[in-house]
């Protein structure tokens, strides 16, 4: 809005304000960064590190096709958990945006206590729910099915649909405030025009909300490929992810280099990923659409 | 009005970066005026205000109140308060506590503040019950009382008004200009009011100030502003109004189709400083009239007509002269219409109420 | 010439009743989604046998009386609370004052201070953890410390405060600037402008970030896991129980750290509508 105030950065009032954040996240975000960055050119020898500059690390990440294997699947699951919370969201947030009048506060509420309740409880509740003596498959059989007719906990499944169900509502919040922020007078001008309320929604509100759907992708694929409980607690650590095994080179190989290199090459190729889609989306807004 | 000046400007000069805001602007003011400052958006008249207010410091130049320098002196220890565009009213504060408020920043006495804020509501024609209100339950017309009682309950010296009746309805508009008007002359404050609006300025305004571009053109009374503009950007900025082209010689004035019995133009009607060469003669579209045959007048001119507008009371022509130069006359409403599209006619305006002056001077 | 009205591809009546199908459907659906885990656990916590399988022996509080009683569950409670008490409050304050900096003031390194301040956001917990507890063994080598309470604050702080700074520079962001102008003109000093002005219109904002901060640090798994070294919270309690076979006492401890979200949110949705 109005009133961006012109400042020298060096203006005590702003320093005061700004100089927190800067030395929290320079100190214990940047800092811890770039060492980890130092840590992948070090050696270690008998599970400790010694201070010795060297390229082995790097050398077996690159000669070793499974640590490229597990970072393809991790990549592949990222973007199906992306295109599924897109697919479920959108109607949900443009309900939240455009009907629901009475209830949308309840709603809001109701997603907003289940997105900041812990995930790894909520997890655990998918044990319990899915699990073959379950609460789901008892449901089931009570009303007449099989005894075990969902079987999909310890598989991708599970794992995809505790990613999804921990992930959904960043995608919800970041698309209902970008159809939120639609001019509502530009979609009664396309239905004055003649359009269907499909055609409107086609053409006008889906183009005005693509900001948000993009932004919410690429939250989602940057949290998604760091994901680690639902791969251990829902897939049962039978077909890890990147996350999973940098979790296990530190604590049970005990190989910081190691660790510290893997994380590198996780957020190198998930950032990488982000700028190619970038590039094709705004190629692809540029040409209009084809 | 003698005496020390209760404002005095010299010489301000403010740049945002390469763009020059207020190229050496001087002004005074006199204790109890009422003066406007008149011009497009740009033209450097609300920077000058906030330069009066202490919002932000100029680049050099001085600037005084009541004798005191004033640079360096943040705007919460000036004596003056602003009516904000926006009105800038706290929306978490009853009315009565935004009124209040600046008695209370100067840790003065609850019960006083109560009584001086009973007291500037009713100044303000407000009613009690609004004093526990807040400002959104309120029309726009209340908050902007309870905006000027806000800026007048500290009793400051200058209250500068920045365009606080642009966003207003015109009746509404009509309204809180009266009201103005009347507040000035019952609190004997000096205000200090920014417009766009030209008319607003020449109905308020004891003197008028008109900017363009960072400059100060012309400073004057509401007649000076109207019948004898500093030059044609100052004669066109209120509403409709001619601008031959003529040729002055002597005193003089010839042009292509103006024709006079006597050409030459009383020395009261012509600019100080007005030499010979090309010039503007400016005549109002309401002193001209169309003449009968037979029928003379110290200047006369045929024109044909181009457009007929009604502006309710009046009737709006426009037409073109020979030499192809536009020319608007107005006839009141009500009278037998002369004339249609399309038709010829010959008229005439008297020496009294032209005026003579230069070319618009370059920004 | 007249051009036809456009045909719509089905009727309009069609159309919308299946719009309402779709849209209702969805939200309804997800809401079910995402409370089906939490009711599971909630419901599991009263069952009175050993294991939480259906169907029930019983419903009891006898999980609840266990609760209290497992001193390792009081102890990840008290620890819960400190490190969200602390976390929320700095998050809070410095995300507040780092928003009021990259929405309203334009200064030379704007862009980088508001990309620094708001990175965590788009970084992966886990990795967060690991490299922040790498950093912290190093450190804790040179300067002899352990992880801990204090290492796993700083964690939850470094994760949170970008939450905090956008949504108080949404507020920021629909803040008149000139209601300043309008209280230095009336007189108030810096200090003044802050208490009266300022902070007050900010303080919606402000509250719901610090709930939120609160419910982001309280139910907080991955962080405290990497970080708080021995130190058990709530969440890694229950992570160790899921590990260890499960009993209702977890779900019993989980219904618990529910309870303070429930009612924070309820808390800030009635100080909104309070508000507007």
């Amino acid at each position: 809005m109005n009133g961006e105030i012109d400042r020298s950065w060096r203006d005590p009032e702003l320093l005061v304000k700004a100089l927190p954040s800067v030395i929290l996240q320079t100190a214990f975000f940047l800092a811890p960064l770039l060492m980890t960055v130092a840590l992948t050119f070090q050696r270690t020898k008998n599970f400790q590190l010694t201070w010795t500059w060297s390229l082995d690390t790097w050398t077996d990440i690159f000669t070793k096709p499974h640590y490229w294997t597990i970072l393809g699947h991790t990549l592949f699951m990222a973007i199906t958990c992306v295109i599924l919370c897109l697919v479920i969201a959108f109607p949900v947030a443009y309900a939240l945006a455009t009907r629901l009048r009475a209830f949308q506060d309840h709603v809001k509420v109701l997603i907003t206590f289940a997105f900041l309740t812990d995930a790894t409880l909520k997890t655990f509740g998918w044990v319990l729910f899915l699990d073959k003596n379950g609460a789901a498959n008892y449901l089931l059989q009570q009303v007449g099915f099989p005894p075990a007719t969902i079987d999909i906990l310890f598989t991708d499944w599970a794992t995809m649909l505790g990613m999804v169900y921990n992930l959904l509502s960043f995608a919800i919040f970041t698309i209902y405030l970008s159809i939120d922020a639609i001019d509502r007078s530009l979609i009664l001008a396309a239905y004055d025009a003649g359009a269907s309320k499909f055609r409107t929604f086609w053409e006008v509100t889906l183009p005005l909300a693509r900001p948000g759907i993009w932004a919410a992708s690429v939250l989602i694929f940057l949290l998604a490929v760091g994901v680690f409980l639902e791969p251990k607690v829902l897939g049962g650590g039978k077909s890890p992810m990147s996350a999973e095994l940098i979790r296990q080179t530190f604590e049970t190989r005990v190989n910081w280099p190691l660790g510290a290199a893997l994380t590198l090459v996780l957020m190198t190729v998930a950032v990488f990923v982000v700028l190619l889609f970038n590039r094709v989306y705004s190629l692809k807004r540029h040409m209009g659409p084809v | 009005m003698a005496g020390e000046p209760i404002l005095e400007i010299r010489d301000i000069r403010k740049n945002f970066g390469a763009y020059q805001a207020l190229k050496g602007v001087s002004l005074s003011v006199q204790q109890g005026e009422f003066i406007a400052l008149v011009g497009p958006s740009g033209c450097g008249k609300t920077t000058l205000l906030k330069q009066i207010a202490g919002f932000e410091e100029p680049d050099s130049g001085s600037l005084s109140i009541a004798g005191q320098p004033m640079l360096g002196v943040p705007a919460a220890a000036r004596p003056t308060s602003m009516v904000f565009q926006k009105l800038a009213l706290f929306p978490h504060m009853t009315v009565a506590d935004n009124i209040g408020f600046p008695l209370k920043l100067r840790k003065v006495d609850p019960a006083i503040i109560a009584k001086r804020v009973e007291a500037m509501i009713e100044l303000m024609q407000l009613k009690r019950e609004y004093l526990t209100r807040y400002p959104r339950q309120l029309s726009g017309g209340e908050q902007q009382r309870v905006a000027l009682a806000r800026s007048m309950i500290s009793e400051p010296k200058l209250l500068l008004l920045d365009e606080p009746l642009s966003a207003l309805d015109v009746k509404l508009k009509k309204v809180l200009q009266a009201e103005l008007k009347r507040l000035h002359r019952s609190v004997g404050v000096t205000f200090v009011h920014v417009t766009h609006d030209l008319e607003e300025a020449i109905m308020l305004a004891d003197r008028i100030c008109v900017m363009r571009s960072g400059e100060i053109l012309q400073v004057g009374g509401p007649n000076d502003i109207y019948y004898r503009p500093a030059d044609s950007f100052v004669a066109g900025f209120i509403g409709d109004t001619n601008l031959l082209a003529v040729t002055v010689k002597g005193n003089a004035v010839s042009a292509p189709g103006l024709t006079a019995a006597d050409p030459t133009v009383p020395a009261q009607y012509v600019a100080p400083g007005l030499g010979d060469g090309p010039a503007l003669l400016m005549v109002r579209p309401e002193l001209i009239t169309p003449l009968e045959s037979g029928q003379v007048a110290d200047f006369t001119i045929d024109v044909t007509i181009t457009e007929i507008f009604c502006k309710g009371g009046t009737v709006q022509f426009r037409s073109n002269t020979e030499g192809g130069a536009p020319l608007i006359f107005e006839l009141p409403g009500a009278s037998k219409q002369p004339a249609d599209i399309g038709d010829k006619l010959r008229l005439g305006f008297p020496k009294r109420d032209i005026y003579l002056f230069r070319e618009r001077v370059a920004a | 010439m007249a051009y036809p009205t456009p045909t719509p591809w089905m009727n309009a009546k069609t159309e919308a009743q299946l719009a309402g199908v779709l849209l209702y459907g969805s939200v309804a659906a997800v809401l079910i989604f995402f409370y089906v885990p939490i009711f599971t656990l909630i419901a599991f916590s009263f069952q009175e046998g050993r294991y939480p399988t259906l169907p029930f022996e019983g419903v009891s509080l006898k999980w609840y009386g266990a609760l209290f009683e497992n001193s390792g569950a009081r102890d990840a409670l008290w620890n819960s609370t400190i490190i969200a008490v602390v976390a929320t409050v700095f998050a809070t304050v410095i995300g507040s004052a780092a928003a009021i900096v990259a929405v309203r003031y334009k200064f030379r390194f704007r862009l980088p201070f508001t990309g620094l301040s708001a990175a965590p956001l788009a970084f992966p917990q886990l990795l967060l953890g690991i490299v922040l507890l790498l950093w912290f063994s190093v450190l804790g080598r040179a300067f002899d410390f352990n992880t801990g309470l204090v290492t796993a604050i700083i964690g939850h702080v470094v994760y949170i405060t970008p939450f905090a700074l956008v949504i108080v520079a949404v507020q920021v962001f629909n803040f008149d600037a000139t209601l300043e102008d309008a209280a230095r003109d009336c007189g108030a000093t810096t200090f003044e402008v802050y208490r009266y002005v300022t902070l007050p219109l900010l303080w919606p904002g402000i509250f719901s970030a610090g709930i939120f901060a609160f419910l982001l640090s309280w139910g907080n798994f991955y962080l405290t896991y990497s970080l708080a070294g021995s130190t058990r919270t709530l969440p890694t309690f229950v992570f160790s129980g899921i590990a260890t076979g499960s009993s209702p006492l977890y779900p019993a401890i989980a219904t618990v750290v529910f309870i303070p979200g429930i009612l924070l949110v309820i808390l800030a949705d009635r100080m909104r509508r309070k508000a507007a």
